[in-house]
């Protein structure tokens, strides 16, 4: 207890409050810009971090991640251009709710429920470490396999548009990643002599381009739509709580997607927003309506993709063992300040690590009211003309891309994928699935690989171990789910023919 | 009113113009100077360039700032250290991929293509097994090790030909064994490797023991030697190969700073001089020391010496173990 | 541009046999029995498979039909292709005009082709760059080329 109270008065140090609240600031405002992501805000703050004392250099990343992964929604809902991968999942459903007049609605939900994501998965952190951390650690290759395996499948429960065109785009994103060196080989495969390219293609550019570039591009073509009527919205969160009591399953579903996902390291917030979404379409009683501004999902997927970031740093903490880049981002500046990852953090310092599990609450809570007014000054955004958001967005795509790792040939890549994405978005193939293929490929590979090497060559140990068992009966129900509905569909009109006939 | 402001404006621009000269004699280094890192933020490399950069801030005066040029496994970072306007103003920090990657077919830079500074730190490649291990030794591991089946066991610690590959391999050949008489399995890094270790998943790995501190201290994996020329200030207990095994064999990660080729006389005997204040300044040691890097100096000269062996130790390395393109 | 779907899933044969085929050539690794081309391959060959499936027309009744209201000549559509023009401008321009100009530049060209008054575009153009400037050079200390004109701070 004592612990908690030392924790407490560590974080009451002015400097700490002030690192909190600017880089609530900066998450909020960096996520929401389209074009940059949290990854880029996390990553961009580490110089930063350098001239900070040690609990609030970690309070900066801990919050400034927390608020991005919660903003990049807001440019996905109002404008298509989701600022996280993890937002990719849900970008259309909640850009439907927009175009039906809903916007404010989408962006609570993500408000709220990310909100509520957050602190259970803080909770879960503080109570079951332990308990989290064992299941991590027994996770090895095959499972890890199984996992990105089944992420994938998600591309095809979620798309609208016929799932061989999903399979396809997801496809197409695989291919993508086994650009560079980055493989068990090491040996550089599609890299043409370009050595930029030797690194691979980071889902970022890929992300960036896909999305904005192309919807720039896009809004070229089309005439200036009607301005969305001006509406006073009372509260964002006054619809939140009857939401609540309506999807209390999706809620508690996605919180326990969000943590276990989390936990595992290489997994993290993407895919747990996926898992969820695609979960949560395909448990609802109001299937059908996925996809034109339905708030369920974002429900889930709100909720899963921010408990997921919070129990991302279970390994990371425990293990020094990154759950995502910004997990790792985090692990180098804990070491930097001299917090190293591991139990030492928990018994010598345990003070640290109650304020560490304080700041996480406490960022969770001052989204609420930062959200709210971050969320009022972007939906300005919907009334400005077209003529100036357009513009920003591009050169927001330029910069931003550079900035990561102030490399103009990312840049490159933000243009080529914009076209790729427009080529796409055009004849009905699912970007979001492109994106899922990129950030996913190389965990697949990795492990499949890795596994086999382990078990020289064979291929038994993928089903025998008890959990790559129950993996691999998920990840095949999900592949053969559209091949189900399509075959019930066919035998359908067959049974009606024989009546129709006996008529 | 305009008279009086013209004038007060060229007697500004005139003073601007004097002062000019002025400045351009402040000498080396008179505006901010770039520190390029072949890897990613956060990351260990990163760190010690970091502290490198502000610790040169303090003592030569004027900004430090590093910048991330990632990519292509180190080639897009150590490639843009080249490419550079060999002006003292763009400088960076070398891996020890640097001596590995052109032999990997994956460039054409050399060592060769750098003007040596110092060389800052030397991390020893370790070997881990899970704390559950029958092991209790190097000697232990060593027999079993001898008695296997070749590609029976596995390590891991980095991916495909990287520096904990080659380790492994360089300790094989000097037990007498086939380079790949333990299998390896590649990995993203070491984290991962090491929550494989801790999961089961391995037999051993031979990352450095700082990059698994997290697991030793938590219990989950233990340390049996150090390939390095001395033991680790931080971890005394654990024995040199040489003490261990009576093996000669030595292999890690060092970091060190360079700019490309031609740099001015002016710049390179500065940094020089900053570069060793900035070893032997207590913060620099404690911050090495607290997180365990370990500590390893080389003037400009020492530098260029080490680049030559390492380069050509690797390189035949790397040959036997079948990992050489070029 | 809307292509039929037997274009798509052509293309897509062939992205995946040359995907395929790239694949086989890489050479495989000692020590590791699944070399790196495995993944190309399996991968190619599910193209390949899609492809076909696409082009044949298997799965098309999943599809929700959207309308894109796309009105104009196929010489109207080559605007689309602006943004990633201009960006590849960026890319070639941005180290020697620096980046205010090249942002500006890039910010002009936008706003007018969405026709855009002078009035809005041009204090844009100075603005938004100006801007970016600040937030990326002075607050995440991004290096942006100076170029010819350099940001006063």
């Amino acid at each position: 207890m004592e612990g908690l109270i030392e924790g407490a008065a560590l974080i009451a140090a002015p400097d700490v409050v002030a690192a909190i609240l600017a880089s609530a600031v900066y998450g909020l405002v960096i996520g929401a810009l389209p074009g940059l992501t949290a990854t880029m805000a996390t990553a961009l703050l580490v110089p930063v971090t350098f001239y900070l004392s040690p609990i609030a250099a970690v309070a900066t990343i801990i919050t400034a991640s927390a608020m991005a992964i919660f903003s990049g929604d807001i440019p996905g809902c109002l404008l298509r251009i989701p600022g996280t991968p993890a937002s990719a999942a849900y970008t259309d459903e909640s850009y439907a709710m927009t175009r039906k007049g809903q916007a404010e609605m989408a962006l609570g939900i993500g408000l709220w429920f990310s909100a509520i994501g957050g602190i259970v998965g803080t909770l879960a952190l503080m109570v079951l470490a332990p308990s989290l951390a064992e299941i991590a650690l027994s996770f090895s290759t095959f499972e890890y396999f199984w996992l990105a395996l089944l992420g994938l499948m998600c591309a095809t429960l979620v798309a609208r548009s016929s799932p061989v065109k999903a399979i396809a785009a997801m496809l197409m994103g695989l291919l993508v990643s086994c650009i560079g060196v980055e493989n068990p080989a090491g040996t550089p495969r599609f890299t043409f002599g370009v050595t930029d390219l030797l690194g691979g293609i980071e889902p970022i550019p890929a992300l960036v381009g896909v999305f904005a570039v192309a919807q720039v591009m896009r809004a070229l073509l089309m005439p200036e739509p009607p301005p969305i009527p001006r509406r006073r919205f009372g509260s964002i969160l006054a619809g939140q709580w009857a939401l609540t009591k309506r999807y209390p399953k999706p809620l508690v579903r996605g919180n326990i997607i969000g943590v276990i996902v989390g936990i595992l390291p290489g997994a993290g917030a993407d895919m747990a927003a996926w898992i969820s979404y695609a979960a949560a379409k395909k448990f609802s009683r109001e299937r059908e309506k996925f996809g034109t501004g339905h708030p369920e999902g974002l429900v889930e997927a709100g909720a899963a993709n921010n408990s997921a970031l919070a129990s991302s740093w279970v390994p990371a903490l425990l293990f020094g063992i990154p759950g995502d880049t910004i997990t790792a981002i985090a692990i180098g500046v804990l070491y930097m300040k001299g917090l190293n990852p591991g139990p030492t953090l928990f018994t010598e310092n345990a003070s640290s690590m109650y304020a560490l599990y304080l700041i996480f609450i406490l960022a969770n809570i001052v989204m609420l009211p930062l959200g709210i007014a971050m969320i009022r000054t972007s939906t300005l955004v919907l009334r400005a003309p077209r003529a100036a958001v357009m513009p920003v967005i591009l050169l927001l795509c330029a910069v931003g891309a550079y900035a990561i790792g102030n490399n103009l040939f990312a840049v490159v890549l933000v243009a080529a994928f914009g076209c790729l994405g427009f080529l796409m978005e055009r004849n009905g193939y699912p970007v979001a699935a492109l994106v899922l293929g990129i950030v996913m490929g190389r965990m697949v590979e990795q492990n499949f690989i890795t596994s086999l090497i382990k078990s020289d060559g064979s291929l038994a140990p993928f089903v025998e171990r008890p959990i790559s068992g129950v993996l691999a009966a998920l990840t095949f129900t999900a592949v053969l789910w559209p091949v189900v509905i399509w075959v019930v569909r066919r035998l359908r009109p067959a049974r009606l023919r024989p009546t129709e006939a006996a008529e | 009113m305009n008279t009086l402001s013209r004038r007060t404006l060229l007697a500004a621009s005139g003073g601007i113009v004097l002062a000019r000269p002025a400045l351009a004699q402040a000498g080396w280094p008179s505006r901010p100077v770039q520190m390029i890192c072949p890897w990613a933020a956060g990351g260990g490399t990163d760190a010690v360039l970091r502290i490198i950069a502000s610790l040169l801030e303090k003592e030569l005066g004027q900004p430090f700032n590093v910048v991330n040029r990632t990519g292509g496994n180190g080639v897009v970072g150590h490639a843009a250290i080249v490419q550079a306007q060999p002006d003292g103003y763009t400088i960076g920090m070398l891996t020890s991929e640097i001596c590995m990657l052109h032999w990997q077919g994956l460039t054409q830079i050399t060592f060769r293509d750098y003007t040596p500074l110092s060389l800052m730190n030397f991390d020893p490649a370790g070997v881990q097994v899970n704390t559950s291990s029958p092991w209790k030794d190097i000697r232990q591991c060593a027999e079993a090790i001898k008695a296997s089946r070749p590609g029976q066991l596995k390590a891991s610690g980095t991916g495909q030909g990287g520096t904990w590959h080659l380790a492994l391999a360089g300790w094989l050949v000097a037990m007498d064994l086939q380079p790949d008489h333990v299998r390896w399995v590649p990995s993203n890094g070491a984290a991962p490797a090491m929550q494989d270790l801790a999961a089961g998943g391995l037999d051993l790995t031979t990352n450095s023991v700082v990059e698994a501190r997290a697991m030793l201290d938590a219990g989950r994996a233990r340390s049996l030697v150090v390939m390095g020329p001395q033991r680790l200030p931080v971890w005394p207990d654990i024995p040199t190969l040489k003490e261990a095994m009576n093996l000669d064999w030595t292999a890690g990660a060092w970091r060190g700073i360079a700019g490309p080729r031609n740099m001015p006389q002016e710049a390179r005997t500065a940094l020089e001089a900053g570069l060793k204040r900035v070893y032997d300044s207590h913060e620099y040691q404690d911050f090495m020391n607290a997180r365990g890097f370990g500590l390893l100096w080389g003037d400009a000269a020492g530098f260029a010496r080490h680049l030559e062996t390492q380069d050509a130790s690797l390189g035949s390395a790397m040959k036997a173990a079948g990992l050489a393109k070029a | 541009m809307q292509l039929s779907d037997r274009v798509t899933g052509t293309v897509l044969v062939a992205l995946g046999g040359l995907a395929a085929w790239g694949g086989s050539r890489l050479p495989a690794v000692p020590g590791q029995d699944v070399g790196p081309a495995a993944f190309p391959m399996l991968i190619g060959f599910g193209l390949v498979g899609c492809g076909l499936m696409i082009a044949l027309g298997i799965g098309h009744s999943f599809e929700v039909e959207e309308d894109e209201s796309t009105s104009g000549t196929w010489l109207y559509g080559l605007r689309a292709l602006l943004p990633p023009t201009l960006l590849l401008a960026y890319v070639l321009v941005v180290e020697s005009l620096g980046f205010l100009l090249t942002a500006a530049g890039l910010v002009l060209t936008v706003a007018f082709a969405f026709g855009a008054r002078p009035r809005l575009a041009i204090p844009l153009a100075v603005l938004a760059p100006l801007g970016i400037h600040l937030v990326f050079y002075k607050l995440l200390r991004v290096p942006l080329p100076d170029g010819l004109l350099a940001a006063p701070w």
